[in-house]
């Protein structure tokens, strides 16, 4: 009986232990070019990013809100890109490391395969890819947090 | 029944909370934030703009030209004609050898894989390699004289070498992206060539591989447009040379038009007909500097300076997923088919005014030409 609570209770540990590395990617991030924050959350097992600030929110030419003009699919063009869910269905894999996911480039309008490596806890480098990881270009992405006024 | 009443208690609670905390959310004011280690974030350069056509990771082509006439004069060596040196005459040369090219073109295989590929550095490699096979009927008086090398030895005919041998070019390029900053570039390549009549059976001398390299600074003003200015040592017009290059990238804002443009190199006009098909016409200036082996004697390289340029208009289509087709037509205008022999190997600067005579002045009519190929790229 001992035993079995032993091993219950470093099952429960390690589950533990690895939910919460798998959550380091969690928080706010700012890619180089600086021209978006994107907000990373978890939903059910995966992880999710969106786009919840532009360096220059409104289209220039429109001065309204910037849309997802390059979307190759018609019914998204008119979608804020504010709000747009532009990293998807990453899954922690262990090491600081998450796969499985996809990263939308507003800029050309394409989906690229994605990993994502936690450096350090506030520093990831993401790269996306096609077809297999040597035919992609990694970017880095720092993490913020809400500074006071 | 109390137990219950926690229950609901609680289950409101939650919630309540989770409509609080997306309304957090919603009313978050993003722009008040910061890096967390406040180490200040370094900008790069991107090394595209918006709307150019694809990168071309990996490329499988065939290059073909249509039925065209040659002249070919007689195969000088300086050694035979010591008092006189090459003694070619470029505006009237004697010729001695005409037919007709019923087919040139062949394989081509380009490869160009990041190496390094990170927002801060982009190094980008490839081994690429060009066939040119030659179906070749001669004139029946052709060769009026025999080539004849200096130790007294016939050797065969040019037309003869170019239809049983053909040419090969196996180049490795090694590309390289340093962003100064979020709008400031420099871009470096170098490329080694290894270029003649060889096979792989009977490779030629490694000390025949011929070095080119350009540099150019670039400043990208937006997504939609940089510009960059350098220089370049090249082969592309057939013999050495060093030349200014221009980068002038555009694209419109509604992404229908462009241009692609790193002069002399190549320079295009885009019309991007959808995400997935697009336009490009201009022109591309190949060359290289083929040694033939059958005149390269006594520790010299004999060496066609073939350069062309090629006005073409090209579709580029997505087949499926990254893998694209290319279609190209154009006309394949010669600029240069002379030779030189090198003394010792070592190759000389006689640029666009040099005087240095040739050991051989050639012409080729000029055809019309069609490419395809199949691209694994990145769009």
């Amino acid at each position: 009986m001992r035993n079995t609570i032993y091993v219950i209770a470093f099952c429960l540990f390690t589950y533990i232990g690895f939910a919460q590395d798998a959550d380091a990617i969690v928080g706010v991030w700012e890619p180089s070019n600086g021209k978006v924050y994107v907000k990373i959350d978890k939903i059910d097992d995966k992880y999710y990013g969106k786009i919840v600030w532009l360096r220059e929110p409104n289209d220039p030419e429109t001065g309204k809100p910037k849309t997802d003009v390059n979307n190759p699919d018609e019914s998204m063009k008119d979608v804020p890109l504010k709000g747009y869910r532009m990293l998807k269905d990453f899954v922690y894999k262990g090491d600081g490391e998450w796969e499985d996911g996809t990263i939308y480039d507003p800029q050309n309008g394409t989906t690229y395969d994605c990993v994502i490596n936690l450096k350090d806890e506030n520093t990831m480098d993401i790269r996306g890819y096609v077809g297999v990881k040597t035919f992609g270009r990694t970017d880095t992405w720092k993490r913020l947090e809400k500074k006071k006024k | 029944m109390k137990s219950i009443n926690i229950l609901i208690l609680l289950l409101l609670l939650g919630s309540f909370q989770y409509t609080f905390s997306q309304e957090e959310e919603e009313e978050e004011d993003y722009s008040s934030y910061g890096a967390v280690d406040d180490t200040p974030i370094k900008r790069y350069a991107k090394p595209t703009i918006s709307g150019m056509s694809p990168q071309k990771f990996i490329s499988l082509g065939f290059d073909a030209q249509m039925p065209y006439k040659y002249q070919f004069s007689d195969v000088r060596f300086p050694q035979t004609n010591p008092e006189s040196g090459f003694d070619v005459e470029e505006e009237n040369p004697n010729i001695n050898e005409t037919g007709r090219a019923d087919f040139t073109g062949g394989l081509r295989i380009g490869t160009n894989i990041p190496i390094i590929s990170k927002s801060s550095f982009v190094w980008q490699s490839g081994i690429n390699f060009m066939d040119t096979r030659y179906n070749i009927s001669e004139s029946l008086n052709s060769p009026r004289t025999p080539v004849v090398l200096p130790d007294g030895t016939q050797a065969r005919s040019l037309g003869r070498i170019l239809n049983e041998d053909g040419l090969r070019n196996l180049n490795w390029t090694n590309t390289f992206f340093f962003p100064l900053s979020e709008k400031n570039f420099v871009v470096f390549q170098s490329q080694m060539d290894l270029s003649g009549n060889y096979d792989f059976g009977d490779f030629q001398p490694l000390n025949t591989v011929r070095y080119s390299a350009a540099a150019v600074y670039g400043k990208r003003v937006n997504d939609y447009y940089r510009w960059g200015i350098g220089v370049a040592r090249t082969y592309r017009v057939g013999n050495l040379n060093y030349v200014p290059v221009i980068m002038y990238d555009w694209t419109s804002k509604n992404r229908k038009w462009g241009t692609e443009i790193l002069f002399p190199a190549r320079a295009y006009v885009r019309y991007n007909v959808n995400k997935n098909s697009l336009f490009l016409t201009g022109f591309d200036l190949e060359g290289q500097s083929y040694r033939i082996s059958d005149y390269s004697f006594d520790g010299n390289s004999f060496e066609i300076r073939r350069g062309e340029v090629r006005p073409k208009i090209e579709f580029q289509t997505r087949l499926h997923g990254y893998f694209w087709l290319s279609l190209q037509a154009g006309y394949r205008w010669d600029w240069s088919y002379d030779a030189d022999q090198l003394d010792g190997n070592t190759d000389f600067f006689r640029g666009f005014f040099g005087d240095q005579q040739f050991a051989m002045v050639n012409s080729l009519d000029n055809p019309l030409f069609f490419n395809v190929s199949i691209n694994f790229v990145s769009p």
